[in-house]
């Protein structure tokens, strides 16, 4: 497998190229003609699908687009390219498993396959999410507490003492800085304190990451994200945060999120796109697992149902021929506090746990308020849990994930955005209020008789 | 070719983003006596309202829309001139100045935007990705806009926004232009908060609220 090294030589002597000829010469000719070439197609009522040798297609054009088209480098206006032996070599490479965080409150990440019975792992948190300091700290105890959560993917931080954090400045250390220490405080106060963490949020750029390479804030058993920008693109800052923490020693993980609508077309060309940037992802971040996130134009959730399609197909794809460790994303566009948010997580969460990846969410809002907490997440697991346990196939997923959607898919455009977390916990017990046990409990009541799904008590 | 037969090729033009008939066609309604403004109005924008209606419901994606913009230009290119050539004013369109704003490498939601504004008649100057405010604003002044745009994925980028407004009021310029958000994190509150104009949620609303306020400031 290719060396962080290589790859930065790659940066800096690949071809030549302007940007706008890759996205548009490049990328967007390369999806239409490979969703044409492999007969790819969305199909809004199979949302979860048993079609083998769909998925067996996506890969094949994912592999196709990313020999032909690679990965560009922004800052040098380059194409990093990887013949066919480096990336089947950087594929064959990937781990299958590895353990997150430490002792006892280690979990061993996986990858799953389709209609996989083993229990899903399930990470927690509002990824992507602007938290205020105040109750940071709080919000995540009340994941940490939660006995399902096996691991973290909270927020980040927007203020940091009375001040606005911005990119790029001694702020986003200081915001960095001191995220992990409240994770740190929250896993400690839970009494989990080797829980493993996907951190800092509020890294932006390398100069975040740079500053928490340190046990006092990530350990070695913990990881972060690397973005693949929109679409196959890199930039040396990308690049920067990789050479830190493979020095480190932590875990890479490649943030991929393609936007349907986008530069590589509708949800056939996303799903061509996701299997070509996870195969790059691992060559050029050598990342040990990977984040699935269709990004839909409109909403942003990938709970609308073209991203549901896009989390399903790639999961299959993936699974049947590049065991690859994947965790999808789980966000709503409804917030803590609304009926809405268990329709999206339960729909969500199915597709995810049936067609080959671990459940990352719940990112109420789509992270664009802080109207979550832990216990739309402890219902999350649940789902995950019953589907996994009942071993439930793809056919069946689809019925259910096609209602669910049905339920909401009308109101994504103007959701129900919930309440803040301390609107719905006691902030100084870190325990849900009785209103929001209450829309809870008759949610998952009405959700797990609706569809026969055990939720064991 | 009659005169609705013709108007009917410049819209298809758009919708296909196919250029090369969309410069046929414009020279064809010229030679045939018909209006430029009624060209462009009847034939042009026609075909760029089903672009904008296709994207909005996935039927087409940003390659097809950039691409009829680009089909867009070259017909203008001939119908414009024309039109003040025969005595008419040259069309009013807005200028927009719009960028990712500093910290922000994230340039697709901002693309979609630059390229539904052009669609909708807009002059619009992208000024890319991670543009620092002075940048912006210095554009602004020297193309004489009416509009600045900004946009963040990033919820650490969002004071820049805010940053911005307050320089315009610093350089004295603030009333000049109508100043619009947006972007994953921003909301239609915090964009009122900082002394924005408006606050897309999402492209078409993003034009639909650039429309409204310009044709009201401006009385366009």
């Amino acid at each position: 497998m290719n060396s962080i090294w290589e790859v930065i030589d790659k940066a800096e002597t690949g071809a030549f190229m302007e940007e706008k000829d890759f996205d548009l010469k490049v990328v967007a000719r390369l999806c239409r003609e490979l969703v044409k070439e492999h007969g790819i197609k969305y199909d809004p009522n199979q949302i979860v699908s048993a079609d083998d040798s769909m998925a067996d297609d996506v890969f094949e054009a994912g592999m196709k687009l990313a020999l032909e088209a690679g990965a560009y480098c922004i800052d040098t206006k380059r194409v990093i390219k990887f013949d066919e032996a480096e990336l089947k070599e950087a594929l064959l490479s990937a781990p299958k498993s590895i353990t997150i965080g430490e002792g006892k409150d280690s979990r061993v990440l996986y990858a799953r396959g389709v209609e996989d019975p083993r229990p899903a792992i399930i990470c927690g948190g509002q990824a992507g999410a602007a938290i205020p300091e105040e109750w940071y700290l709080q919000m995540a105890i009340s994941y940490m507490k939660e006995p399902l959560i096996d691991m973290i993917n909270n927020g980040g931080l927007a203020m940091v003492e009375g001040r606005k954090v911005r990119t790029k400045t001694p702020l986003e250390i200081q915001a960095c800085r001191r995220e992990l220490t409240m994770l740190r405080e929250a896993a400690a106060r839970a009494g989990r304190p080797g829980i493993g963490f996907i951190a800092a949020e509020s890294s932006v750029s390398a100069l975040g990451d740079l500053a928490i390479a340190h046990e006092r804030y990530m350990r070695k058993s913990d990881s972060h994200l690397v973005a693949l920008l929109n679409e196959l693109k890199t930039d040396f800052d990308r690049i920067s945060k990789v050479v830190n923490f493979t020095e480190y020693g932590a875990f890479n993980c490649t943030l991929v999120d393609p936007i349907i609508g986008g530069y590589a077309g509708g949800p056939e060309g996303v799903a061509v796109c996701f299997v070509a940037s996870f195969l790059l992802g691992r060559a050029m971040y050598r990342s040990e697992f990977h984040v699935c996130h269709p990004i839909h134009f409109k909403y942003m959730s990938t709970s609308a149902p073209e991203c549901m399609w896009n989390l399903n197909i790639v999961g299959q794809a993936m699974a049947r021929n590049a065991p690859f460790i994947i965790m999808g994303d789980v966000w709503t566009s409804a917030g803590a506090g609304s009926e809405m948010v268990f329709y999206e997580t339960a729909a969500n969460t199915i597709t995810n746990v049936v067609t080959g990846s671990h459940p990352l969410g719940v990112s109420a809002t789509n992270g664009k308020y802080p109207h979550a907490s832990g216990l739309e997440t402890r219902f999350m697991a649940e789902v995950a849990h019953a589907v996994a346990r009942s071993r439930m196939t793809r056919e069946r997923a689809n019925e259910v994930v096609v209602a669910l959607a049905n339920e909401y898919r009308d109101k994504q455009g103007k959701p129900d955005i919930g309440k803040p977390f301390p609107e719905l916990y006691d902030t100084r017990k870190v325990v849900p209020n009785k209103e929001w046990v209450e829309v809870y409990l008759k949610m998952r009541k009405e959700i797990a008789e609706k569809f026969d799904l055990d939720l064991l008590y | 070719m009659s005169e609705l037969m013709i108007l009917e090729e410049l819209a298809n033009a758009v919708i296909n983003g196919d250029d090369g008939k969309a410069l046929e066609n414009s020279k064809k309604a010229i030679a045939s006596g018909i209006d430029p403004l009624r060209a462009i109005n009847e034939g042009l924008m026609r075909g760029m309202a089903k672009v904008g209606e296709d994207f909005s419901n996935l039927k087409i994606y940003l390659p097809e829309v950039m691409m009829a913009a680009e089909a867009m230009k070259a017909a203008l290119n001939i119908l414009e001139p024309e039109a003040v050539k025969r005595g008419g004013a040259a069309l009013k369109k807005g200028k927009v100045v719009i960028a990712t704003i500093s910290g922000d490498i994230h340039d697709i939601g901002k693309n979609i935007v630059a390229m539904l504004l052009r669609a909708n008649g807009f002059e619009v100057y992208d000024l890319g990705r991670d543009v620092a405010v002075d940048a912006l604003i210095n554009k602004a002044e020297e193309v004489g806009a009416d509009i600045i745009g900004a946009s963040t994925l990033l919820s650490t980028s969002m004071p820049y926004m805010e940053d911005m407004v307050a320089m315009l009021k610093e350089r004295g310029v603030r009333q000049k232009y109508i100043v619009l958000v947006g972007g994953g994190p921003v909301t239609r509150e915090w964009a009122e908060s900082i002394g924005a104009d408006g606050y897309g949620d999402d492209g078409d609303e993003a034009v639909r609220v650039a429309k409204e306020l310009y044709h009201k400031v401006k009385g366009q």
